[in-house]
């Protein structure tokens, strides 16, 4: 997920390099007022524990390995703001030692991996762990939490590839940077994350968090956040309001193409997809109840529903596992914050 | 000079295929610690860009990474992308390693990126070549290589920082460009500790492997893998402790004054103006369309 140089245009990087400079300085108010002077030394080992924890080597399946990112047990370990500024600096170590990831890319890697996935996994690790001591739940919760994150931090890379042939394109329409679209960048970064990625990172998370709860269940103490469900639900409030930005995208998703659009491309539609095509009617069909005629209000409506769909959902899987895996040792319940 | 030690990987004997999962990673740490000390080496050779001041060096350096992202003529993208070469080359890099490293780091896969973007799938127009049912279009390939020039020569130029730069110079510039002293001190700790880690890690991997007569499951070495995850976890937060206690014992009270005074010389000031002519003349010739 590290962005080299090149892909991004300056329109994007610029913006996200400034952007990431206030989110910077409130993590550095916030862990100063935690962690006082211990902070250099604190931040300095998460950092190179983020660091290292990305040189592991995991196997997956048929003999492939992956890595993981380690944000959101770092977030888990520390609170979000502390594992914002100890992956930015692993990430500005990484590209100013080691090469990897560009440098004026760093604003758009330290968004990515350094924001959105600890702030993402804390807060869903907050909401499906709530205060439960068992650690069959909490080991679910990190699970749960660092595939969400790491997802989410994918489509975030995706959508900033795919504003580029948007934003920055010649008279002629040909793109100047990374350059395919949104409806393409976004599935294929999302894709990987969801079925190869985002596994890896849960099952480093998991390992870790059930690891350290049975050896140093100290470590595993929730640091303080500020009021985290009151943030999560405001920052779903707005990403719903904000779904009938997608009206606004001409076209249909790459590789989402229904029969009529098929047709009109190809000139027929695929004898499979004719007979597979009826075989399921959505609920909800283009993301816009039947019931609602204006599609803005559809959008927000439908981003209601799917929201409260895939959080009831979450919920049963966590309560489902955490009941397969038992009590456990218990383990100390996050503090309130 | 390079201990011994750091060329593990280069001294196995053995096919890369049938190297273990231990085996692989602890090559692929050694492969990076010894990066960081060849790295270092190169950075103290008397060469071109290790004369500059390491303010003026970072500020000239990032300036040619951005200009590389103002500039789209394919033509610029190729004059930046030999002055990089130029520039490793008057600084005692050998080309070689140094092609090899920014193809390895950024090149190769910016190749895999682009390549579909030059098939008239992603980009339709007028067709260059057909093979079979794929057409790649002069629009698509012109697309492809303006983003791989981009990507090359924004990897060269960063490239170029990290191999003439001492990170101890790299932390006094920062400082003397009025960056926070407690993030210059967090992040001069956290390079040695990562160093440290890295040896950590490289030891227990090398070590499961000289005890390991079998390779072990997938389902075991993932079970190793996390329990040795945690216990890294576990040192590092163990450290932070021990380090900040050595701190306090030395009188640390949570300010970090700084003892660094860089001073510019002539050929800084001169240096800064070719780069600033350079970048002029890039971004003038490239607007201008004098390069295609």
């Amino acid at each position: 997920m590290h962005i080299p140089d090149g892909y991004l245009g300056p329109q994007t990087y610029a913006v996200l390099d400034a952007a990431i400079i206030p989110a910077w300085w409130v993590a550095s108010v916030k862990v100063k007022k935690t962690l006082k002077a211990k902070q250099v030394p604190l931040m300095a080992l998460a950092a190179a524990f983020s660091f290292v924890i990305m040189m592991f080597n995991v196997p997956v399946i048929g003999g492939s390995t992956g890595h993981a990112v380690g944000a959101t047990l770092i977030a888990i370990l520390l609170g979000p703001w502390a594992a914002c500024i100890a992956v930015s600096i692993a990430l500005v170590i990484q590209a100013l030692v080691f090469g990897d990831g560009g440098i004026t890319a760093i604003g758009a890697n330290c968004l990515n991996m350094a924001v959105i996935m600890p702030f993402v996994g804390f807060y869903l690790y907050r909401l499906v762990a709530g205060n439960a001591p068992r650690l069959g739940r909490r080991v679910a919760a990190a699970g749960v939490a660092s595939y969400v994150a790491i997802v989410v931090a994918s489509i975030a890379a995706g959508v900033e590839f795919g504003l580029q042939p948007l934003l920055a394109h010649t008279s002629g329409g040909q793109p100047l940077y990374a350059p395919y679209p949104l409806s393409v960048a976004v599935p294929a970064m999302a894709i990987e994350h969801l079925l190869f990625f985002g596994f890896v990172e849960a099952f480093v998370t998991m390992g870790i968090v059930a690891v350290l709860a049975r050896q140093d269940s100290a470590l595993l103490e929730m640091k303080p956040a500020a009021k985290p469900l009151r943030w999560l639900w405001a920052g779903l409030a707005g990403l719903v309001l904000l779904t009938p930005i997608g009206v606004l995208a001409p076209g249909t998703a790459w590789g989402e193409w229904g029969a009529a659009e098929l047709k009109s491309t190809l000139g027929f539609v695929p004898a499979g997809l004719q007979k597979l095509g009826a075989l399921w009617t959505a609920a909800i069909p283009d993301y816009v109840p039947p019931f609602i005629a204006n599609p803005l209000v559809g959008y927000v409506v439908a981003a209601l529903l799917g929201s409260a769909l895939v959080i009831g959902v979450t919920w049963l899987i966590a309560r489902l596992l955490s009941r397969k895996a038992g009590d456990g040792p218990s383990t100390p319940a996050p503090t309130a914050p | 000079m390079i201990p011994a030690l750091a060329h593990i990987p280069d001294s196995t004997p053995r096919r890369r295929a049938s190297r273990s999962l231990a085996r692989r990673t602890a090559d692929a740490i050694g492969a990076a610690v010894a990066e960081v000390l060849v790295n270092s080496e190169v950075a103290a050779r008397p060469g071109l860009l290790q004369r500059i001041d390491p303010r003026v060096k970072l500020i000239s350096i990032v300036g040619f990474a951005v200009t590389a992202s103002f500039v789209h003529s394919v033509s610029a993208l190729s004059a930046m992308i030999v002055l990089t070469l130029v520039l490793a080359a008057a600084s005692r890099v050998s080309p070689v390693s140094f092609v090899r490293k920014v193809m390895a780091s950024a090149g190769l896969f910016a190749v895999l990126l682009a390549a579909p973007a030059a098939t008239a799938w992603i980009t339709p127009g007028h067709a260059a070549l057909t093979l079979g049912p794929l057409t790649v279009t002069s629009e698509g390939l012109y697309i492809a290589v303006r983003l791989i020039a981009r990507v090359v020569a924004g990897a060269g130029f960063g490239l170029l920082v990290v191999w003439t730069t001492r990170w101890t110079d790299l932390l006094r510039a920062l400082t003397a460009m009025k960056m926070p002293d407690l993030v210059v001190a967090t992040l001069a700790m956290a390079q040695q500790q990562i160093m440290s880690l890295l040896r950590t890690v490289e030891n227990m991997h090398l070590a499961r492997e000289s005890r390991m007569l079998s390779r072990g499951t997938a389902r075991e070495n993932r079970g190793w893998v996390t329990e040795r995850m945690a216990f890294v976890a576990k040192k590092s937060f163990k450290t932070a402790d021990d380090v900040y206690d050595a701190m306090l014992a030395r009188g640390f009270a949570g300010a970090m004054p700084s003892l660094v005074r860089l001073k510019t010389a002539p050929r800084d000031w001169f240096w800064l103006s070719g780069c600033t002519l350079t970048v002029a003349l890039l971004l003038v010739a490239d607007k201008m369309g004098n390069l295609r």
